[in-house]
């Protein structure tokens, strides 16, 4: 975070990670590369290897092949590569009944922030959090949203330039997640470099320069948001039709007759189709005209929760 | 960590509370227990059944109800004698059956064998009060015994014997008639061992207990995310494992001054007098606690692991070590067990400086055990404080 100008050089490069637990291939080749200024959101569903991935930058794990460099050296071997490095882990990683302020101090005095930076690191790494206006309330009586923004702040106090996030908005409201978001690009824009693992694609889709999709120990796909759904849907939007009530055998086959697919909700059916407006418009007709009368139509531009989904069912990607 | 550790027990003030208080209060109930049960007076509950119905079988069992060193019940059968023991009524039972002079066995004593020291215990009292009201009975009883080895008394001897033995009955010399006669090996501190024992026990309990309560820390730091927050940087758990023994070695040696200082006011052992002695003591046995306990809690890799192991240690340590049992009244082989536990070795330490006055060479093997033992665990729990890196 001391360095105010963005570097072309990146922070933390990923080469060809290999590793395996008890013979079960965990990461297979995964390259990836972190550089000041951004936000890169790794995607995946459960057991992907995204832990994995993230231990393997903090240096817990050494991998069984390939090159891991955090600030230029081998954040396993060499700890002092890791002292440019904050992790905020998906619990409120924090001791409850100490305030914000004892907490961000003690995890300052653990980071070696020099006694005499003390007070000065405190209340920068409070101010970009937001939370200077809580920093004398124990962490336990916190809400939801300054708990998460603490955790934060004990991340950054000792300025690392690189942050990884674990889920850092789960289980959090709309608005405290908009608080996180801002936090976060707050951060970018200081030029750290920003890794968070999340499900949350639509914060996801919203706040990160870079996404990479996880799967099964490899990265399937990687880019940025705009640009990969671009690539992926082109002009499509995607119809989504909503069903007063589940559809029979005979409604089912006309829905796969007009090109719809089911989705995890029964009653939910969507397609892509270019035409956007004017296609659901005629889909709607023909729909009642077959005795499906849609309770809901709804036509949006394809979001990073749909290229995750194709990506995930291996319709997308290698 | 020390002062995270510090802050957070100063805010659950529940907590507080229950670790400085407790140990005082648990050292007064302990040796108000103890002492009663080691000591000098024990009242041992009789049940009084006087079969034989002679003058000097009545004069007994009046004499032991009246004693103050049993609580004598009447009652009026042998039957009724064995239900109340069997029942727990009475802690024994005494049936005058014949004449307490007579040369046979008289009395017939009646114990449960899970109160294993009732039986020799309510013979002594017998023989004591016998000896003390009725030593005129004694006398006759000797005569008795005496008379077929001798062959026969003169009717001048049977005539002296029966003098004295009346003036034995009037004026009692409350002699015992025994060979013994007791002596305190220090008359300053009748009472005080048992309490420096106590005061010694109950601390080193307590150092122990709330030093596994302290390191259980060690698991909320994982399940929280704060290990995970940590091993990312550049110190790793190193830190929090040696500031939590640093916050664990203060605690033990305030909770042992609560004790000690309890101990001092209340029955005035003499504490402040051996300080020079009695901090070392207590500094090495709360390292060894701290130590003990987060080499512990460190082995496990779960806090319900730790939880059980710790309950299960503590209990362990306390019995073998003489935390709840005096060691002297253990058998000899568990008294030799008891050395490889830290209470052992705190309570010998305490006791030899409070008590009998020992000095640096009578507790240094103690101090160095005891700290070699804390270092031990502390060293353990650094070792595996490594392991979580993975």
């Amino acid at each position: 975070m001391s360095a105010q100008t963005v570097s072309p050089d990146p922070i933390a490069t990923v080469s060809g990670a290999v590793h395996a637990y008890g013979g079960r291939p965990v990461l297979r080749g995964v390259d990836l590369t972190l550089r000041p200024g951004e936000i890169y959101a790794l995607l995946g569903p459960n057991g992907a290897g995204k832990t994995t991935l993230v231990r393997v930058l903090c240096g817990r794990i050494r991998p069984d092949g390939g090159a891991v460099r955090l600030n230029g050296r081998d954040p396993a071997r060499v700890p002092a590569a890791r002292a440019g490095l904050g992790l905020v882990p998906q619990e409120i990683a924090l001791y409850p009944n100490l305030t914000v302020a004892e907490n961000v101090e003690t995890f300052a005095v653990l980071a070696d922030v020099p006694r005499a930076g003390l007070a000065s690191a405190v209340a920068r790494a409070l101010d970009l959090t937001r939370t200077a206006d809580r920093a004398h309330v124990p962490v336990k009586h916190l809400s939801g949203g300054y708990q998460r923004r603490a955790n934060i702040a004990a991340a950054i106090v000792h300025q690392p330039s690189l942050l990884i996030l674990d889920e850092p908005t789960v289980g959090v409201d709309l608005d405290a997640r908009e608080a996180v978001d801002a936090v976060i690009r707050g951060l970018r824009d200081l030029g750290v470099a920003v890794l968070m693992t999340t499900h949350d694609l639509d914060q996801a889709g919203g706040l990160a320069d870079r996404v990479g999709f996880l799967r099964e120990g490899e990265l399937a796909l990687e880019g940025r948001p705009k640009a990969l759904i671009a690539e992926a849907f082109g002009e499509r939007m995607e119809i989504q039709v909503h069903l007063a009530v589940e559809a029979d055998a005979a409604g089912q086959d006309r829905l796969i007759a007009e090109g719809l697919r089911p989705t995890g909700r029964a009653t939910v059916w969507t397609r892509l189709d270019a035409d956007g407006y004017a296609a659901a418009g005629r889909l709607d007709q023909s729909l009642r005209e077959a005795g499906l009368a849609p309770r809901e139509i709804r036509v949006r531009a394809p979001s990073l929760a749909h290229l995750f989904t194709l990506v995930a069912e291996r319709k997308l990607a290698a | 960590m020390a002062r995270v550790m510090a802050l957070n027990l100063w805010r659950d003030r529940g907590a507080l509370l229950m670790t400085f208080l407790l140990p005082p209060l648990v050292f007064l109930i302990f040796s108000s227990v103890f002492a009663g049960t080691t000591g000098d007076d024990i009242q041992l509950k009789l049940a009084v059944a006087d079969t034989a119905r002679t003058p000097d079988s009545g004069r007994l069992a009046a004499a032991l109800v009246r004693s103050p060193e049993v609580r004598a019940e009447a009652a009026a059968t042998v039957d009724e004698v064995r239900r109340r023991v069997k029942a727990g009524q009475a802690d024994a039972g005494l049936v005058i059956r014949a004449d307490p002079a007579s040369a046979d066995k008289p009395f017939l004593i009646i114990a449960d064998p899970s109160r294993a020291v009732a039986a020799p215990l309510a013979q002594a009292r017998v023989q004591q009060v016998l000896a003390n009201a009725l030593p005129d009975v004694t006398l006759r009883r000797t005569v008795t015994q005496l008379e077929p080895a001798l062959g026969g008394f003169t009717d001048e001897q049977i005539e002296n014997a029966d003098s004295a033995a009346a003036l034995m009955r009037q004026d009692p010399t409350h002699d015992d008639g025994g060979f013994f006669e007791r002596e305190a090996v220090k008359d300053a501190k009748v009472g005080g061992g048992v309490i420096a024992y106590y005061a010694g026990a109950v601390m080193i309990l307590f150092a122990l207990f709330s030093a596994m309560q302290g390191a259980l820390g060690l698991m909320d730091e994982q399940s929280t995310g704060v290990a995970d927050r940590l091993l990312a940087g550049t110190a790793g758990m190193g830190p929090v494992v040696s500031g939590k023994f640093l916050f664990l070695v203060g605690q033990g040696t305030v909770q042992a001054l609560l004790i000690f200082a309890t101990a001092q006011i209340v029955y005035g052992v003499a504490a402040v007098q051996h300080a020079a002695l009695w901090l070392p003591t207590t500094l090495a046995a709360s390292a060894c606690a701290a130590g003990v306990a987060l080499g512990l809690v460190s082995v496990c890799r779960t806090r319900e692991q730790a939880q059980m192991l710790s309950t299960f240690v503590i209990l362990v340590l306390a019995a073998v070590g003489g935390s709840m049992v005096p060691r002297f009244l253990m058998p000899p082989w568990l008294q030799t067990v008891g050395w490889a536990t830290p209470h052992a070795w705190a309570i010998e330490a305490y006791q030899a400086i409070l008590w009998r006055d020992a000095g640096v060479g009578a507790v240094y093997k103690a101090w160095c055990v005891l700290t070699a033992a804390g270092l031990s665990g502390l060293v353990l729990a650094h070792v595996l404080a490594r392991r979580l890196r993975r």
